[in-house]
């Protein structure tokens, strides 16, 4: 998996392409949100257009970064969902923990209206 | 130095080096001062020795010494005498002599080194046939004593690189065979941090020139003088990729001594070039060889754990007057992260779950015995399926295991057919009833993440007949080898047209299913799955 990080405006976005799975770069998203939320960002979107496939072990550290930056007070957000991830979001029922939005323009302007 | 040819000593003992012409043909050394060789140390006899030259040959004589006299390492009372060799007067307090005839370098092409050689590797040969983990020890302590001997330096010390690339001292060697203290070797890292940088020898023929002055200090004060330094490189390559900047070498061969003898000659470098080579290639194997039996030693731990895994889920065929039940979880390596388990609660319920530990092997399995344990635990409190789902996600919490959790599905089945359920974030199960087909959702996001985490149970009024599959995603992410997955829908295929049959013939069915479809694929993840027919 790799990921990218770009800002529009006071948003923080990383592109996630490939496959967060067990193994396979485990823990980069981990490290990678960590440093944001270190860095002070508190407003993150996951772009997870890109990302073809999810194991449990990356569901496991999607939701630890989630928990990372609110513990910080910030808000992840997700947007692009592809059918797997997202079914995956729905059989564990943890897709109503993250706030998830169909396109990353909808996602950025969600912090604008929240702020 | 010297220039003396001709018979001499080079004494070294407490008052420090020194050359000693034999100028007698008898020659006495003791502590008595009337001694040709007049020595001082606690060890020495007053008339410990002589040397006494028979034609051209010169004999040592021990005279009935209290500590006895030595000769390359061996006690005698009297021994022909040849280049080279060194005398030691008692141990340890006493003195050691080294005698000389002429400047010609010592006996070239050493015959010990082959005999050596072939030593270590019956040696090696034997410790692998007993399956010893000291192969490794063994060979380092042999090709050690080897070099000491085909070059007469009084100690040495053998470095390897750890894991992270720097250089560990491995074992320590003095002359006779003597183990010296791995962290008592008082020298500088300099010279075999160079020598293992640069893959080349170096030879010190005094370390008080130059640049090592300041370094070697300490060394110099002991006496030594003169220092061979030699890279192991392994000359024949193995099938594998080393990560090392320098492939062939795998650590530094270092000796020195305060005489220079038979250290800096030609021949015995040469001597010493074919050892190291050879120590390198037997260090190797030996290496690789603990590699091998630490990996089959892991390889049995696994082994055992995967049977105690085993042990731990229940027999799995279970049946009472008003259900009967199947299960079956197959590993995807030894030991799993899926689990299923059947309880005998009060009033005749039959409670059942399936769970799945995110993740995969030991870390995994770890997790899925406690998450068992805790199941069966609270099962028993007489709880609804809601309320013991809730504290085993709060007991897992408690645990806080960052980023791992488990999913599971907790039914009751009462003997009236009433079904109650809680699924936390599971697959959801399939029951196929009379009347049709549905899954079994109502529940809660998965176990051990979130503390505020609610489950919602279901009960379900189940008819005779009524058939319930619940399985872990293993079943239904089972992928093809050409990277398609099982799905739901070739679940519900596999068992759709055969409901009438028994629970065993069913998962049967189910599992060879999945079998097929994955044909020549390498099993991803654990399959668990478990059916339950009521009536």
């Amino acid at each position: 998996m790799t990921i990218e990080q770009r800002s529009v405006g006071s948003v923080t976005i990383l592109d996630l392409n490939g496959r967060l799975v067990l193994g396979d770069g485990s823990g980069l998203l981990k490290d990678k949100v960590h440093s944001l939320a270190f860095q002070g960002h508190r407003q993150i979107v996951l772009n997870l257009g890109g990302l073809s496939y999810m194991d449990s072990a990356g569901l496991g550290e999607l939701i630890a970064s989630h928990t990372t930056v609110s513990r910080d007070g910030g808000r992840i957000k997700i947007a692009n969902l592809t059918k797997s991830v997202s079914d995956l979001l729905t059989i564990t029922k943890v897709l109503t923990v993250f706030d998830a939005y169909d396109s990353e323009s909808e996602a950025v302007k969600s912090f604008g209206a929240s702020s | 130095m010297s220039t003396a040819v001709g018979p001499r000593l080079d004494v070294h003992d407490l008052l420090g080096p020194r050359t000693v012409p034999i100028t007698k043909s008898e020659f006495t050394i003791g502590r008595r001062s009337s001694n040709d060789l007049h020595l001082t140390g606690a060890d020495i006899s007053r008339d410990h020795a002589e040397i006494v030259q028979v034609n051209a040959l010169y004999l040592i004589r021990d005279k009935g010494s209290r500590y006895g006299t030595f000769v390359n390492g061996s006690r005698i009372t009297e021994r022909t005498l040849s280049h080279g060799d060194r005398i030691e007067l008692g141990r340890g307090g006493g003195a050691e002599l080294v005698f000389l005839v002429n400047d010609a370098p010592a006996d070239n092409a050493d015959p010990s080194i082959g005999g050596d050689l072939r030593q270590m590797s019956m040696l090696l040969e034997t410790l692998r046939n007993m399956g010893s983990g000291r192969v490794l020890d063994e060979v380092l302590m042999m090709a050690l004593d080897s070099a000491i001997e085909v070059t007469g330096a009084e100690r040495g010390f053998i470095m390897l690189p750890n894991e992270r690339g720097a250089l560990e001292m491995k074992i320590a060697r003095g002359t006779g065979r003597l183990s010296l203290p791995v962290g008592g070797f008082a020298t500088s890292r300099k010279i075999p941090e160079e020598v293992y940088a640069s893959g080349r020898e170096r030879i010190v023929a005094d370390l008080r020139e130059g640049d090592l002055l300041q370094a070697h200090q300490g060394t110099i004060a002991m006496g030594i003088r003169h220092v061979l330094c030699t890279p192991l490189r392994l000359v024949r390559y193995l099938d594998r990729i080393d990560a090392h900047a320098d492939p062939t070498s795998i650590g530094v061969l270092y000796l020195d001594s305060r005489e220079k003898g038979k250290l800096l000659s030609q021949a015995t470098r040469g001597a010493l070039e074919t050892l190291a080579r050879e120590a390198a290639a037997a260090i190797e194997n030996a290496r690789l060889y603990r590699e091998t039996l630490e990996k089959a030693r892991i390889d049995q731990e696994l082994r055992t754990a995967a049977e105690i895994q085993q042990a731990l889920l229940p027999s799995p065929r279970k049946s009472a007057g008003f259900f009967s039940a199947v299960a079956s979880s197959i590993p995807c390596r030894a030991i799993g992260g899926d689990f299923y388990d059947y309880l005998d609660l009060p009033d005749g319920k039959f409670g059942f779950a399936l769970g799945d530990v995110a993740g995969k092997g030991p870390p995994a399995a770890l997790l899925t015995a406690v998450l068992q344990g805790i199941f069966s635990a609270q099962a028993f409190t007489q709880d609804d399926a809601s309320a013991i789902t809730a504290r085993v996600n709060r007991i897992l919490l408690s645990r806080n295991i960052e980023s791992r959790f488990a999913t599971a599905f907790f039914g009751i089945l009462t003997p009236s057919g009433e079904l109650t359920y809680t699924n936390a974030g599971h697959n959801a199960p399939f029951l196929f009833g009379r009347t049709g087909v549905r899954r079994l959702e109502t529940g809660g996001m998965v176990l051990g993440l979130f503390p505020q985490a609610t489950y919602a149970q279901e009960t379900v009024r189940l008819d005779h007949g009524d058939l319930l599959v619940v399985f872990s995603d293993g079943v239904s992410e089972a992928l093809a080898a050409n990277g398609e997955e099982f799905g739901d829908e070739r679940i519900y295929g596999a068992l759709a047209g055969f409901l009438a049959e028994a629970p065993d013939q069913l998962i049967e069915r189910l599992l060879a299913a999945v079998h097929d479809f994955t044909h020549g694929a390498i099993q991803n993840d654990d399959i668990t799955a478990l059916i339950v027919k009521y009536g």
